[in-house]
């Protein structure tokens, strides 16, 4: 038994390096550069201006941690998606799936690597408003700031498991993810207030991942502590929990259904 | 008890087409297929293209589920029992897909080693073991987007022979492989059936299921038409003597002709570069050659020989005349 549970989290950790390497060592220092540290760069200017053009005021910060978090999502969603959907490309999904190795280890140890590289990518985001917009961290609790993006760029990976299991039974999956992606941009309030949007917009980003994060993060880098948060982390990490349960079991499904339709080894 | 049995197993497979009017497709790829496998046995299933053989095996290694019929490993259901199955079968798909390119051929084993649940010291062991046996030994640290199609090939093998499987399917392992690497993979196949594994080889090769196979179940068009020895398949033909004749652009209308000779058993033609080689199997031997000479009338003819039935012959006969 203890055997066992070891094995599996040998699976688990061994699966999400070994996957990472496997699946996204395209990612030079070159392209990891320019995928991961300028072109957010350029995403945050166009936020940061086009938000002081509209808004009529110059709060930079409010996009600033708004698209920081933003990149722990397209880390979490993309990233998590590639890591399964990348195995049908390489044709090892049908090896995978014949395997004994355990589904859930399997299936949510890749989210590991995609979880610590959106957190690299909040810390690059949030640096470059050091840089160029001078965010404020004198009033941070480090700790709380740490926990807020661990979790948020967590629930965000729950939904990168959640569209990853798709790929089990279409190609096309990239199109579902550019739609969240772009859901997420306009409903989490990264870049517009959730207040300020509709009511039904409003109830949609109430049931998304990163829409407490921004609002958790924001609060803990004006100087907010992390009982003023808590209530609002602990749903965000339900989210990301729930999400990551529902993605397992689509992935079990999906992965019967693949073996009913024979559509395992498509790409 | 058998290794591996399979029972009337079938498998249709449905496409849907349209937007509005979604019209629904079905395919027969497995009809109603049954054999055994004995233990250490190493078994071919041949066919051309198309046949069912890969879709055979994707059955028998839990990665299908079958549309009827049922199917056996080690005594276990490959459907109900498919967990249990898995740890004690090890399988190969032919090409070159199925590995991770961008990672080093060690880095491979190491991985599919913990899927497998392979003991980290046994891992060690076997590895190292494994890379010598298939001739890796030496290039397991490049990546294997540096190797061959012979080398990935063999790094298909020795991955699935990490968890020491009982039972073995190997699909097309030589396609694509040039004539050397082809051969080293046939005496590695040779040698893992020494080590008492059961071995099921899909293969569209005749030589190759000829000099491996104990026994060979030939599948066309989804069933199962002649299982038997090499031996006893080849008998189907030895009554008869193989006239192949040397040509150039011969129409269908002509091999029809051929064909509706009373002498004439069968017929193929195979495609050799600009030529054609027309292949009649005939109980009348060399005395067949002035009649099919004068059928050929007007067509450039070149060698004419006479030749004792193969294997192949027999394969050719079993899954109809004119597929090259």
């Amino acid at each position: 038994m203890l055997n066992h549970l070891t094995a599996n989290i040998r699976i688990f950790f061994e699966g999400a390096y070994y996957s990472y390497r496997a699946l996204f060592r395209w990612l030079r220092p070159a392209t990891y550069l320019a995928s991961k540290v300028f072109a957010p760069l350029t995403m945050m200017i166009f936020f940061v201006y086009i938000g002081a053009y509209a808004s009529g005021s110059n709060n930079a910060s409010f996009y600033v941690i708004g698209n920081s978090l933003i990149f722990a999502a397209s880390s979490g969603i993309f990233g998590v998606t590639m890591s399964v959907g990348g195995e049908r490309w390489s044709g090892t999904l049908p090896y995978l799936f014949g395997s004994p190795a355990n589904r859930w280890a399997m299936f949510v140890g890749r989210a590991v690597m995609h979880i610590l590289d959106g957190m690299l990518g909040v810390f690059i985001g949030l640096g470059w408003g050091i840089l160029l917009f001078g965010l404020d961290f004198s009033h941070t609790d480090p700790m709380a700031l740490l926990l807020a993006i661990l979790i948020t760029t967590f629930s965000t990976s729950g939904l990168g498991l959640l569209m990853g299991c798709l790929s089990l039974i279409t190609r096309n999956v990239m199109l579902v993810n550019n739609t969240v992606y772009f859901s997420l941009l306009v409903f989490s309030g990264a870049n517009i207030p959730v207040a300020e949007l509709p009511r039904w917009m409003q109830s949609i980003s109430q049931m998304l991942p990163l829409t407490r994060g921004v609002a958790c993060t924001r609060t803990i880098i004006n100087g907010g502590s992390l009982a003023d948060v808590l209530p609002l982390l602990q749903v965000e990490f339900l989210i990301g929990v729930m999400l990551t349960i529902l993605g397992y079991f689509l992935f079990k499904v999906f992965e019967i259904q693949a073996k009913k339709k024979g559509t395992l080894d498509i790409f | 008890m058998d290794a591996i049995t399979v029972n009337h197993l079938n498998r249709v497979f449905k496409s849907t087409d349209g937007i509005i009017k979604r019209k629904v497709k079905e395919v027969v790829a497995v009809e109603d297929v049954s054999f055994e496998i004995r233990q250490g046995e190493l078994f071919g299933l041949l066919g051309p293209n198309g046949a069912g053989k890969t879709t055979s095996v994707k059955m028998l290694t839990t990665l299908l589920i079958p549309t009827g019929g049922t199917a056996t490993i080690m005594g276990l259901d490959v459907v109900k029992d498919a967990a249990k199955v898995r740890p004690r079968i090890g399988f190969i798909f032919g090409g070159e897909r199925g590995l991770y390119w961008r990672l080093s051929g060690l880095d491979n084993l190491r991985y599919f080693a913990s899927l497998y649940y392979v003991d980290e010291k046994v891992a060690k062991k076997r590895i190292p073991e494994l890379l010598e046996m298939v001739g890796l030994k030496g290039r397991e640290r490049e990546k294997v987007e540096g190797y061959s199609r012979g080398m990935r090939q063999r790094l298909h093998i020795a991955r699935a022979l990490l968890h020491d499987p009982e039972v073995l399917f190997l699909d097309e392992p030589t396609m694509g492989l040039d004539p050397v690497g082809a051969r080293e993979l046939r005496t590695t196949v040779k040698n893992m059936q020494s080590a008492n594994k059961t071995i099921l080889l899909t293969t569209h090769y005749m030589f190759e299921a000829d000099a491996l196979c104990q026994r060979i179940a030939v599948i066309n068009k989804g069933k199962i038409v002649a299982l038997d020895t090499p031996e006893k398949l080849k008998e189907n033909v030895q009554d008869l003597t193989v006239v192949e004749i040397e040509l150039y652009g011969i129409s269908q209308d002509r091999i029809a002709r051929i064909k509706a000779l009373d002498f004439v058993v069968d017929v193929s033609v195979e495609d050799r570069d600009q030529r054609q080689v027309l292949h009649v199997h005939t109980p009348k031997g060399p005395e067949a050659i002035p009649v099919l000479v004068e059928n050929l009338n007007g067509l450039r003819l070149g060698r004419i020989i006479t030749r004792e039935p193969t294997l192949e012959d027999a394969y050719v006969r079993l899954v109809g005349g004119t597929e090259n």
